[in-house]
């Protein structure tokens, strides 16, 4: 386990973004490493706003959202383009 | 007496003063650079979508819901009464209220009656109380009853009704309980599980103690509304069509983000402030002036004489004086800002043998003082002392 560097190699995409914010707020309120960002059009029209996260823990972080009302669109891994460089 | 002094008395038209946390969060709103919430990617426009966040989570707690994007926020509680009973109510439905009913539920009520089919039972509330038999409810109870909307106190009188009961014969028949908080939100303690309450409308202005322009619904999960406006939400921008999911469904078009960073701050005031702490307070001017009342014979007030079956409001007429006079009286004698006319509920003056000359209004805040209950009984001692000279003026000058 070298997790020195956090990887934000995930990233939720929401309908609303109620619910980008509150789940921005509910997972840093976890002690989860997460990001805001502006919506990738190629992967979803939606809101504006995604959220980055490390994909890792995307099981548990699928768990604390559901529980806390959080309504998202999907879940994607963030691959080669980044982790290339 | 002091001509310069104000005493405001009319909070349940809107409230003043404001905590100062609200004055102060809407001047940084402007000094900190703020975009528009949910319409980009960049921090400005997530600044504002925090601020919005942050209003829907307040109100969330303050009401006991646990998932904060069932509240929409509107413009005020009209709108919110409006979405529902609009979008709610098809030809052919059968609803219920109460005789104390705002214009704010009573006229679009009317309206669906006259020009969409709706059926209406309006419940009488009791003349000299205003309480309202949760019994009669039961019996109003038709097949296709599909609706009971009640506001959960009187602006008129200032007594509370039986929400609680009443929710729970709605939710016993399965027909949705549509409650107006607009005189109670911030002053009664409510939770919408506990009164059983399917959506809940108030208003940010009033004793939440925010800004104008500020009010909200709360939808119970499981219930769909069709929007009173459509238009752009930020989300699903791609369809040409509503999205169907709260909070979106029911926000079409830019918010209120300044007046929502106001009414989160003083929804948090109210919070640690303590609901519970506000009513006592309210309860106690309100019990105040009707213990005072009691010695001047002169002063007829409506509605129950004890103050724990009420909020800090209370109905009253001086004997052969007009409300409107009384009202001048005070206002330019004695600096007191007081509502006088109909409250813009008919239906309750007619209940309570008030219509249509209606009454005097005194609606207290967690800012009105003891002393200024004092103050108000004694400038009405001075004008009912003068009252013989004042209806001698009621010949030329003045109208009612």
């Amino acid at each position: 386990m070298s997790e020195q560097t956090v990887i934000l190699d995930g990233l939720i995409t929401f309908y609303s973004s109620h619910h980008a914010l509150r789940a921005e707020k509910i997972l840093k309120q976890h002690g989860l490493n997460v990001l805001l960002v502006p919506g990738p059009r190629e992967i979803s029209p939606n809101c504006g706003v995604a959220l980055q996260f490390e994909y890792r823990l995307h099981p548990s972080v699928k768990t604390i959202l559901v529980s806390n009302h959080v309504c998202f669109e999907a879940f994607h891994h963030i691959l080669a383009e980044s982790s290339e460089r | 007496m002091n001509r310069d002094r104000v005493v405001y008395f009319d909070n349940a038209a809107t409230s003043w003063p404001k905590p100062p946390q609200v004055r102060d969060v809407m001047i940084e709103y402007f000094q900190n650079a703020v975009g528009s919430p949910g319409r980009s990617g960049h921090r400005l426009s997530i600044e504002a979508g925090r601020l919005v966040l942050s209003a829907r989570e307040a109100v969330a707690e303050l009401f006991g819901v646990g998932d904060s994007s069932r509240i929409a926020f509107t413009k005020n509680v009209t709108e919110a009464l409006n979405i529902v009973l609009n979008g709610w109510l098809q030809p052919g439905d059968h609803v219920i209220t109460s005789s104390l009913e705002h214009n704010s539920v009573m006229r679009p009520l009317r309206h669906l009656e006259q020009h969409r089919g709706v059926e209406l039972t309006v419940l009488p509330c009791c003349h000299s109380t205003g309480s309202l038999d949760p019994n009669l409810v039961l019996e109003a109870i038709r097949p296709n009853t599909r609706l009971i909307v009640m506001t959960h106190a009187s602006n008129v009188i200032g007594n509370l009704l039986p929400i609680k009961s009443v929710g729970a014969i709605a939710r016993a028949h399965e027909i949705p309980f549509l409650v107006d908080a607009a005189q109670t939100a911030g002053v009664v303690p409510i939770n919408v599980e506990d009164c059983a309450i399917d959506m809940l409308a108030f208003t940010g202005h009033k004793s939440l103690l925010g800004p104008t322009g500020t009010g909200g619904l709360y939808v119970r999960p499981g219930i769909e509304l069709p929007p009173l406006l459509r238009g752009g939400t930020g989300s699903r921008s791609e369809l040409e069509l509503q999205p169907d999911f709260m909070p979106d469904s029911l926000e079409a078009g830019t918010l209120n983000v300044i007046g929502l960073a106001g009414l989160a701050a003083s929804v948090r005031f109210l919070l640690e402030y303590g609901i519970e702490r506000v009513h006592h307070h309210e309860q106690q001017l309100v019990g105040h002036f009707l213990k005072l009342c009691q010695d001047m014979p002169h002063i007829k007030v409506y509605g129950p004489l004890d103050a724990r079956q009420r909020i800090g409001l209370v109905s009253f007429n001086v004997d052969g004086l007009s409300p409107s006079r009384v009202a001048l009286e005070l206002e330019q004698s004695f600096g007191i800002m007081a509502r006088v006319g109909l409250h813009c509920a008919p239906a309750a003056h007619k209940t309570i043998g008030t219509y249509p000359t209606g009454t005097v209004r005194f609606s207290f805040s967690i800012f009105n003082s003891l002393s200024e209950i004092d103050y108000a009984i004694e400038a009405l001692q001075h004008i009912i002392t003068d009252k013989s000279s004042l209806c001698l003026n009621r010949q030329s000058s003045w109208m009612d």
